[in-house]
């Protein structure tokens, strides 16, 4: 096994083995003998010899490779290292070491990935997190060591919300949000839609706590204008068999239905809702944007028309930094970006937009948190920056349409709901 | 509850148990033969909905891939029964924990070859539509799935009670060292067992793939649904799975709808009744520990 320890390989794939105390002196003195030996090799950063670089920054990134969100992972190491090879595989002149870990969709592995970031890499920043229950359980951790963090999916409120005791999780001056808040995705298009005159809505969504959170959220939109709820199905979340709720909706008189499901359950849910007829039957369907994203209208297709979604992004949006974002993606991989892309990369942006500000220099944990509060630029998805208050960015939220144009199912921008603010304190 | 609503629902839990047959059968006949939990059955069920995918690209015809994914399947099961499960007769621990390596290794392939994102399949032209039933409309290719459920049952009951494989097979599950004893040729009968338990839960993925669509992690909830209605009907007895699958699919339904806050719980709280009650499931016979 020359050259490729036992360790090694179990590291990669996610576990550790206990040393051996032979093991532990042979790796210990190896270490020595590297710090001892002539500075530290870089990574190539291939940048311009002119400048010399400064210390390498490490980014510890923490996304899911196995497990049912792989492909949002994926999707976000995509992003990250498109953002390098734009930027010479630097930010602010310090040439970048990725370290990825796999955080397979348990929470307590990601807590773990979380501590060996904190302890033994020693990271600089900490980047990703897709699941909610463990953006929450790595709160206190990266909180206590004074880690910037910039959360690039995570959506529950909590995260960047002020809450009493703490439970589940509150707001911390090293967090930082590039994605949204679930208030963001869902509260805009019930103010939105019950303000337009459609006020009585009948409620579908995954029984998690991101689901509920997105159908509490929509709730009190719609009830500002005097709309109501009329009843509810919540399947468990990843359900396999979608015919029992779609029967339960059709059986209701309330054809207006709000949805939160994403992934394999939107599929799953608009496949049976045509299969069952609803459409035909007058039931109109309309949801938090991941309802309808690529990933889903690859799959369904024109079954999606007529989805009225809303979301901060969508790869039709018209604008310059859009189009010059959806060009280099397609140039570097034979695929359309997602919303996860979007979000990897405008975390990546707003941290290089800190560093050049702070001259590279991260080693104050609060003046890193200030540069980054003041952070603004024009991204794919409009307007970014963060809100100073509580860190989850402010950001227009786009209401969209599902049509098929020209053979291409797409989500058409029909109107937005300018600068949503989280109302977090 | 109206009785239209109740009678669509009733159809809803119908399909989705006689789905769970096709599934529970292959993983029932495995363990009533050669006395192994194949927990490698969930990775056969989502390997045969992904070859499925590829037959359908390729051909263009569902019904091909209906009959190429079983016996490709069936062939695996074939190759794999000698080359490992054989080495370990008689350790039956060793052998479980050998289907779970096999389980890892094909669902890591598969993840390889066919990619870690959600895909679906549609439904067979002519089964894609829906059928008018007592004033409401219902998929067909559900009500296709009940039927072919039924139908599996009926031919498999058929070769048990009327063929010599069945005669072997049922002698088989009840004592395999003494049929051995008396001139059958056990290796030949337990690679073909192993190969129909296989075949069956590609199938099951064939099937399932226009209703579920297919997903990582597919194969761990497949898994598990089998397992409780084995668990619930009898391990190891061709009547047990369709009492178990009979019996889970609507009270999932039907449990998933009444109690949504414990849409899970039902299912597991007859799994917890029935070991309480009757620990060898409710047509399972009692196995003296070997």
């Amino acid at each position: 096994m020359a050259g490729f320890g036992k360790n090694e390989l179990a590291a990669r794939r996610g576990y550790s083995y206990r040393l051996t105390r032979r093991q532990f002196l042979i790796a210990s003195s190896a270490a020595a003998l590297a710090a001892c030996g002539p500075a530290a090799v870089a990574p190539t950063a291939g940048g311009s010899p002119s400048a010399s670089p400064g210390k390498t920054l490490k980014i510890g990134q923490l996304l899911p490779f196995t497990g049912v969100y792989a492909e949002l992972g994926n999707s976000m190491r995509r992003a990250t290292e498109l953002y390098l090879k734009l930027n010479d595989n630097k930010l602010a002149n310090r040439p970048v070491q990725l370290i990825y870990e796999d955080d397979a969709n348990v929470t307590a592995t990601g807590i773990q990935k979380t501590q060996k970031f904190i302890d033994q890499d020693q990271v600089d920043v900490m980047m990703g997190v897709v699941p909610t229950p463990l953006a929450y359980g790595i709160r206190n951790a990266v909180h206590a060591a004074k880690m910037i963090f910039i959360d690039t999916n995570a959506g529950g409120n909590f995260l960047t919300r002020d809450v009493p005791n703490c439970t589940p999780a509150c707001k911390s001056p090293y967090i930082f949000r590039a994605s949204f808040s679930s208030y963001q995705i869902s509260y805009p298009i019930g103010d939105y839609l019950s303000a337009k005159g459609t006020k009585d809505f009948f409620l579908a969504y995954a029984n998690y706590g991101f689901g509920t959170e997105s159908a509490a959220d929509f709730t009190t939109g719609i009830k500002k204008n005097g709309g109501s709820v009329t009843g509810n199905v919540a399947p468990p979340l990843g359900n396999a068999d979608f015919a029992p709720f779609v029967t339960q909706i059709k059986n209701q008189p309330t054809k207006n239905v709000y949805s939160f499901f994403s992934g394999a359950d939107a599929i799953g849910f608009i496949k049976t809702w045509n299969q069952l007829g609803l459409t035909a039957a007058g039931y109109k369907l309309y949801g938090a944007g991941f309802l309808t994203e690529q990933d889903v209208l690859k799959e369904v297709k024109d079954l999606a028309n007529g989805i009225v979604t809303s979301l901060f992004w969508a790869v039709e949006l018209d604008n310059a930094e859009n189009k010059k974002f959806v060009a280099d993606y397609q140039k570097q991989y034979p695929l359309l970006p997602d919303v996860f892309a979007v979000q990897q990369y405008d975390g990546m942006r707003a941290l290089d937009e800190a560093l050049k500000k702070l001259g590279g220099d991260t080693s104050d944990k609060d003046k890193f948190s200030k540069a980054l509060e003041d952070v603004s630029f024009k991204s794919p998805r409009g307007d970014f920056a963060f809100d100073k208050t509580t860190h989850n960015p402010i950001q227009d939220i786009y209401i969209r349409e599902v049509k098929t144009q020209g053979g291409q199912t797409v989500n058409t921008i029909s109107d937005k709901v300018a600068k949503v603010t989280d109302p977090g304190k | 509850m109206s009785s239209e609503l109740l009678f669509q629902q009733a159809l809803n839990g119908l399909s989705f148990g006689a789905l769970l047959f096709i599934l529970a059968a292959g993983l029932s006949l495995v363990f009533g033969m050669m006395d192994v939990v194949n927990l490698a059955h969930g990775a056969f069920y989502m390997l045969g909905a992904y070859l499925a995918l590829s037959v359908v690209q390729l051909t263009g015809s569902f019904w091909v891939a209906m009959l190429a994914a079983p016996l490709a399947l069936g062939l695996l099961g074939l190759i794999l029964e000698p080359l490992l499960l054989r080495r370990l007769r008689g350790r039956h621990l060793d052998q479980v924990l050998l289907t779970i390596g096999v389980s890892l290794i094909v669902v890591d392939q598969i993840g390889v070859v066919w990619g870690r994102e959600v895909r679906s399949l549609a439904a067979p032209a002519g089964l894609d539509g829906s059928v008018a039933l007592f004033g409401g409309d219902y998929p067909a290719y559900r009500l296709f799935v009940i039927g072919l459920g039924i139908a599996l049952a009926a031919v498999v009951t058929l070769v048990y009670r009327r063929t010599a494989l069945g005669m072997h097979i049922r002698a088989g599950v009840e004592d395999a060292q003494m049929l051995g004893a008396l001139g059958v040729d056990i290796d030949r009968l337990f690679a073909l067992t192993f190969a129909a338990g296989a075949a069956l839960a590609g199938l099951a993925g064939v099937v399932a793939a226009p209703v579920f669509g297919l997903q990582p992690g597919m194969d761990v909830d497949a898994l598990l649904y089998s397992l409780v209605v084995v668990v619930v009907g009898g391990l190891g007895t061709l009547g047990g799975a369709v009492v178990g699958s009979v019996l889970i699919g609507p009270a999932d339904t039907f449990g998933k709808v009444l109690f949504q806050e414990f849409a899970l719980a039902v299912i597991f709280a007859i799994v917890a009744l029935v070991l309480l009650l009757r620990p060898t499931g409710l047509l399972g016979r009692i196995r003296i520990a070997r």
